[in-house]
């Protein structure tokens, strides 16, 4: 007997198997058509900006293709001491060849970011390279301004010379690659961005912390309360999340601030002295304080839908087992709200992570976050590239802790409701 | 990727696009600043030239214009910015260089627009618009004695007390500077001349760290321009430094008790710059050369204590006194460039700030981490 003869057919003589995986197909394709426009979405809106940004982060092409004879003769430069006259004279027609397309500014921008000081003496050269004489360019170029004979000048540009680089990310974690290609730690004064990414973690730890602490009992209330008391409670919850974050943030000023409401209220039933009013505005505790407050409802959401449904005869039975009330509650309740912790605290610690408007408002000068770093490259110094450098090393940070997570506790354990 | 990025970016324009069509497009700081310009200038040369001039509100810094450029979809055709961001948008080639004389009216005398404007513009694609001053300000109800220089904005001995200081070093390192004894000398080369050393900037932030250590001091850092006349008003802090329309503003405005102080202050301006390839061209060039001639630039300071940019326009308001909008202050006096207020002043120089700004700022907010 041969094999086809035992297949089973359908009414319309197909084997079975083929006819179901048709049918399967199908669905499989209705199913995909019903997704598409989201997965579009998240294409469109997500993974692409963030390959854009990527790109962004490590392309140098441009500098490359603006310098290309000063790269060539810089390959046999050691970097040590100023480069040799080749160098000079191949910048000078690098340079010359720019200014005819007027794009030699956007070249003083660009090595300005290399090395603070660059613009003006590449401007200055374009002033004055009209009334060069042939030959000798290293003599005339260095007569112009002192810095071209620093040769830390040159060693800026050797450093921009591959297309694609990584030194973004290095400056996101205050290193920069030296004259040998090595990397070093840029000089103490200089450190700041290793303080704040250690801050935001800080801030956003605490805050997370605070939240718990603060949204476990509330949470619990609300779920256990009867119905016309927990509807009360939870219009409270809700209120200030319908409330604009600007408003609440400077409420929070008028009220913390050291001629504020609370302080004098401190004063009057005499706690403090007038003279020594605490400063609780403008420095961490603001920030701690604002930032508590508005990422409350993001714990005390998640933690309450998951409490709903636990079923009060649980911690009769725990009790009614032998167990005090302690004992039931942490062997019995707690365990099964590990997944509305899990949801509250991850999602109130990756908000936390990248707030911008709260700690720029009361954060003072040490509330300061790298969100507000990598605005500032956004809109001032216009150094797009480190901006998002710095933005994917944040998303990268969150990754990271997701991971952790997922490790932990296992990301399937997580419940919104 | 890029060409689907430009794709995108010009679908979410292209609305915008529409809505303002035939319309300038101005954008500018918004509030009180950008009222007295619409009052000011914008309305009259609308009405002059038969083209609606639009007025759209941003935070400063050309990162919004950058992204319309390289979206290939520019909304905007003329921005109101900061010397620093003239010189480096002229650069990245985001705006138009001018022909100063020739796209620019003489004053009514004759003199040519590039003498007629108190200094040479810092770069090719800039047109002055007004000049303002970075002054400090205390509250005469919480301040025991009156402070007249420099040197008692950092002396909490004789005026213990909180400060407010701007966010950023910029105008900080200046003033610290100048009270540690360096005189400014001419448009501030000295001070200048001292932050092209890092000596220089050492001793400028060590000035201000100490201010800001010192129990008898403290820092408070101002983002915001209405948060200096805020600070000082609820008591907050006893001497803010601060731009002066805002002082003015509270003073004249609301009757607040702040008084102002120039030892020192530092002169800056702002300017206009044309965008290349705007949606406007043509009109947006025909519109900017009216609103700088001396009497626009005049307007504007019916409505607020900005100096016009014109040596004429000043002319015009002493010849009009009194010249603010409740017909009785006269404004002329309470102008950053009033010689009474510049016995002793800087030019906030964006030449220094465009070259050193990234990297003084890294110290800065080192140093400010550190308070």
């Amino acid at each position: 007997m041969s094999s086809e003869t035992q297949k089973i057919l359908t009414t319309d003589g197909i084997p079975l198997e083929e006819s179901l995986k048709k049918a399967e197909k199908k669905n499989k394709i209705k199913a995909f058509l019903l997704v598409a426009p989201l997965l579009l979405f998240i294409i469109i809106t997500y993974i692409f900006p963030i390959g854009e940004m990527f790109t962004r982060s490590i392309d140098d092409r441009m500098v490359t293709n603006m310098l290309p004879k000063t790269f060539k003769a810089m390959e046999t430069w050691d970097g040590k001491e100023l480069p040799p006259e080749e160098v000079f004279a191949a910048f000078l027609t690098d340079y010359r060849a720019l200014a005819e397309k007027k794009e030699h500014g956007k070249l003083g921008q660009r090595l300005n970011k290399e090395k603070n000081g660059f613009n003006t003496i590449l401007k200055k050269l374009w002033r004055k390279m009209k009334k060069f004489e042939e030959g000798n360019a290293k003599e005339q170029i260095m007569a112009i301004h002192k810095r071209f004979r620093d040769v830390k000048y040159w060693q800026a540009i050797k450093r921009t010379a591959p297309p694609y680089t990584m030194s973004k990310y290095l400056k996101g974690m205050d290193m920069y690659y030296n004259e040998d290609g090595k990397v070093v730690q840029v000089s103490e004064d200089r450190r700041i961005h290793r303080i704040l990414w250690l801050r935001t973690l800080e801030v956003a730890f605490f805050v997370t912390v605070f939240c718990f602490l603060m949204g476990y009992p509330i949470a619990h209330l609300l779920a256990t309360l009867p119905m016309k008391y927990s509807n009360l409670l939870m219009i409270c919850v809700l209120l200030p999340f319908w409330t604009s974050l600007l408003v609440r943030t400077a409420s929070w000023m008028i009220l913390l601030q050291q001629q504020g409401i609370v302080n004098d209220f401190f004063v009057w039933i005499g706690l403090v002295a007038d003279d020594s009013r605490p400063e609780m505005m403008y420095n961490k505790t603001g920030t701690y304080v604002a930032m508590t407050q508005i990422l409350l409802p993001f714990m005390v959401l998640p933690l309450y839908s998951v409490m709903k449904t636990i079923s009060p005869s649980l911690m009769r039975a725990g009790k009614s087992l032998g167990g005090t009330p302690f004992v039931a509650f942490w062997k019995v309740y707690f365990p099964l709200t590990i997944p509305g912790i899990g949801a509250g605290c991850l999602l109130v610690f990756i908000l936390a992570i990248g707030y911008y408007i709260t700690p720029a408002l009361v954060g003072g000068a040490s509330g300061t976050l790298i969100s507000n770093q990598i605005a500032y490259h956004m809109k001032a110094t216009l150094d797009w590239s480190f901006a998002s450098a710095m933005g994917l090393m944040l998303l990268t940070g969150v990754l990271v802790v997701y991971w952790i997570y997922n490790k932990l506790v296992g990301i399937d354990n997580i419940k919104l409701g | 990727m890029r060409k689907l990025s430009k794709l995108l970016l010009t679908i979410t324009f292209a609305l915008s696009i529409t809505s303002s069509a035939f319309a300038v497009v101005i954008a500018s700081w918004g509030g009180a600043y950008t009222e007295s310009q619409k009052l000011g200038y914008g309305d009259p040369t609308a009405k002059a030239l038969g083209v609606p001039i639009e007025w759209v509100d941003y935070s400063g810094g050309l990162s919004e214009i950058k992204a319309q450029k390289e979206a290939g979809a520019i909304v905007w055709d003329i921005i109101d910015v900061f010397a620093f961001d003239t010189i480096n948008g002229c650069d990245e080639g985001i705006f138009v260089e001018f022909d100063f004389d020739k796209d620019f009216e003489p004053a009514p005398d004759g003199t040519p627009a590039s003498e007629d404007f108190f200094t040479s513009m810092p770069s090719k694609c800039a047109v002055g618009n007004i000049l303002y001053s970075w002054n400090y300000a205390y509250n005469s109800d919480n301040v025991k004695g009156t402070p007249k220089t420099i040197k008692d904005f950092f002396n909490t001995k004789k005026f213990p007390g909180k400060r407010a200081i701007y966010k950023s070093a910029l105008t900080n390192l200046e003033i610290a500077l100048a009270a540690s004894g360096t005189k400014p000398g001419k448009g501030g080369a000295n001070i200048y001349k001292k932050l092209e050393t890092e000596k220089g900037v050492q001793k400028a932030m060590d000035k201000i760290k100490k201010l800001c250590t010192d129990p008898k001091g403290g820092c408070v850092f101002w983002s915001a321009g209405a948060q200096p006349p805020e600070l000082l008003m609820s008591g907050e802090v006893v001497m803010a430094t601060g731009w002066n329309g805002r002082f003015f503003n509270a003073t004249v405005g609301e009757g607040a008790p702040i008084v102002q102080v120039w030892d020192a202050q530092g002169l800056d301006y702002e300017y206009f710059a044309l965008v290349k390839g705007g949606p406007n061209e043509a009109d947006a060039k025909k519109a900017l050369r009216m609103m700088t001639n001396t009497e626009m630039l005049a307007g504007s300071a019916k409505y607020i204590a900005y100096a016009p940019w014109r040596k004429s326009s000043i002319k015009v308001m002493e010849a009009g006194e009194p010249w603010y909008k409740d017909g009785k202050t006269n404004m002329v006096p309470h102008m950053p460039t009033a010689p009474a207020n510049t016995k002793n002043y800087f030019l906030v120089d964006p030449f220094f700030w465009a070259d050193n700004g990234t990297e003084i700022g890294e110290k800065w907010e080192a140093m400010k981490a550190g308070l």
